[in-house]
């Protein structure tokens, strides 16, 4: 229907066809000024004439239709069997293995704190003496120590105690956490004086790792290195006549996870027979009033800390429960001596307490003997 | 000549329009046809050309403006026009008591 040509009938249609007119124009007019923004829009963005390059970078960028290849041309699992050397542990990863094993290496991520925890709970339940060791070399232990002592009432040994790995995963707490790798936990015998080396020594295993040059800092008894490796470590350290392995004297040796350990020691320290000692409470009072005139228990490394000793001690102050951790007097008494000879030769270092509660530990279950080592201190006080 | 009332009926009917989402509807369906024509491929030709003669980083939306509407205006093809212009009055004469 062509309304624009039928005879107007009347001024009001000339007015309303005008206005229908007039209303079309401005729809047009809306339109035209829509496309110059767009145009103008794209001149000052660039990209008004990116439809006219030329030829030669057209064919550069041409889709690719080979097979093997995208269609960028670039090949599609060219990186799968590379491997990436980890900037952490210097290890050489496989590319896809590569970012979870970062997570873990570098502790950060999701899932490696929570593996960590879990770590440090079963750790400090299973194998205390061990963890202790480890940490004593580090600053600012003795919060940390104290609650792990606090943890170890609920030990359950649900890992295997004598798994060597155990105690490295406490490193993470210092900033190294190497789960599954040895490697950070070291260090480079370079960067401590000869009095630190020696007190590293005595507790530590200490034998240099070839790739890294650093001293291993795992126990006297890490499987990794053998007895002669540490004593060559000891001799090209501290000269020919300073090695004494601490192992030698079983007594002082800072970790044992053997039970029989916890009973040499104990004969050792002269206390009563060891049966009797086994029991905590009664155990613990008798040996606590012979110990403290005892020499022995100073040249124990376990004057580390006594406070964890008592502290230990004292969350089962009623245990005679098998089910608890044991600390035969022996731990509660070196503690009891160690406070009263703070500091008298013995071990360098800190955290010797410790030690001597897992070798007393480890003579039966291990779990804490807390009457044993409250019932010192009440006598001390 | 604007006579007032002229004026204040245009103005009304205007608002009616936006009001019943009509005037939207309306520019909608002008822009498709449009596309639909190759309206806008040929107008956008036109503005390369102005942008080349104005030169690219000289050229401002008033230039395209004054040289691309009049173009514009003219190149709408008529049944587009002529269906818009049906769709208008048909408004009017349902919403108005003309």
């Amino acid at each position: 229907m062509k309304m624009e040509d039928m005879p107007l009938s009347g001024p009001d249609n000339t007015k309303l066809e005008a206005l229908v007119n007039d209303i079309y124009s401005e729809l047009v007019e809306d339109a035209c000024l829509g496309l110059c923004f767009e145009v103008h829009r794209a001149v000052k963005q660039g990209y008004f004439f990116l439809d006219e390059t030329d030829q030669e970078s057209m064919k550069e960028f041409e889709i690719v239709d080979q097979p093997g290849v995208d269609i960028f041309g670039q090949v599609y699992n060219q990186w799968k069997n590379k491997e990436c050397e980890c900037p952490n542990c210097k290890r050489l990863i496989a590319a896809s293995r590569f970012a979870p094993h970062l997570e873990k290496c570098l502790g950060m991520g999701r899932n490696s704190s929570r593996i960590a925890n879990r770590r440090l709970a079963s750790n400090n339940n299973t194998s205390k003496s061990e963890s202790d060791q480890e940490d004593n070399d580090d600053l600012n232990d003795n919060d940390w120590s104290y609650g792990a002592e606090k943890r170890a009432k609920k030990r359950k040994s649900d890992k295997s105690q004598n798994s060597p790995r155990r105690s490295k995963t406490l490193k993470h707490k210092n900033g190294f956490s190497p789960f599954q790798y040895n490697y950070n936990a070291g260090i480079n015998y370079e960067m401590l004086g000869p009095d630190e080396v020696r007190s590293f020594l005595t507790t530590q295993c200490g034998v240099i790792s070839e790739h890294t040059k650093k001293m291993c800092t795992r126990s006297q008894r890490c499987p990794q290195h053998t007895d002669e490796q540490r004593m060559a470590v000891r001799v090209f350290l501290l000269g020919p006549s300073a090695p004494v392995l601490p192992e030698a004297d079983s007594v002082a040796g800072p970790e044992s996870f053997d039970i029989p350990d916890g009973q040499a020691l104990m004969s050792r320290l002269q206390w009563e027979d060891s049966p009797e000692i086994s029991p905590s409470d009664s155990a613990s009072s008798k040996a606590s009033e012979e110990k403290s005139g005892s020499p022995f228990p100073i040249k124990l490394r376990m004057d580390k800390e006594p406070i964890s000793v008592s502290l230990t001690g004292t969350n089962h102050s009623d245990s005679r429960r098998p089910k608890k951790k044991k600390r035969p007097p022996l731990g509660l008494n070196s503690g009891g001596g160690i406070g009263s000879l703070s500091g008298g030769g013995g071990g360098g270092g800190g955290g010797g307490s410790q030690t001597n509660i897992s070798l007393s530990t480890k003579k039966k279950k291990p779990k804490l003997t807390a009457p044993s080592i409250s019932s010192i201190y009440d006598d001390l006080n | 000549m604007i006579m007032s009332k002229d004026y204040q009926l245009k103005a009304s009917i205007n608002q009616k329009l936006i009001e019943m989402g009509e005037r939207e509807r309306l520019k909608e369906l002008l822009r498709a046809k449009l596309v639909e024509s190759g309206w806008k491929d040929q107008l956008k030709a036109h503005c390369k050309d102005v942008v080349r003669e104005k030169g690219l980083e000289h050229v401002t939306v008033e230039d395209l403006v004054t040289e691309v509407t009049p173009k514009g205006r003219a190149l709408v093809p008529d049944n587009v026009k002529k269906e818009l212009l049906q769709r208008i009055r048909a408004f009017l004469a349902q919403h108005t008591a003309l």
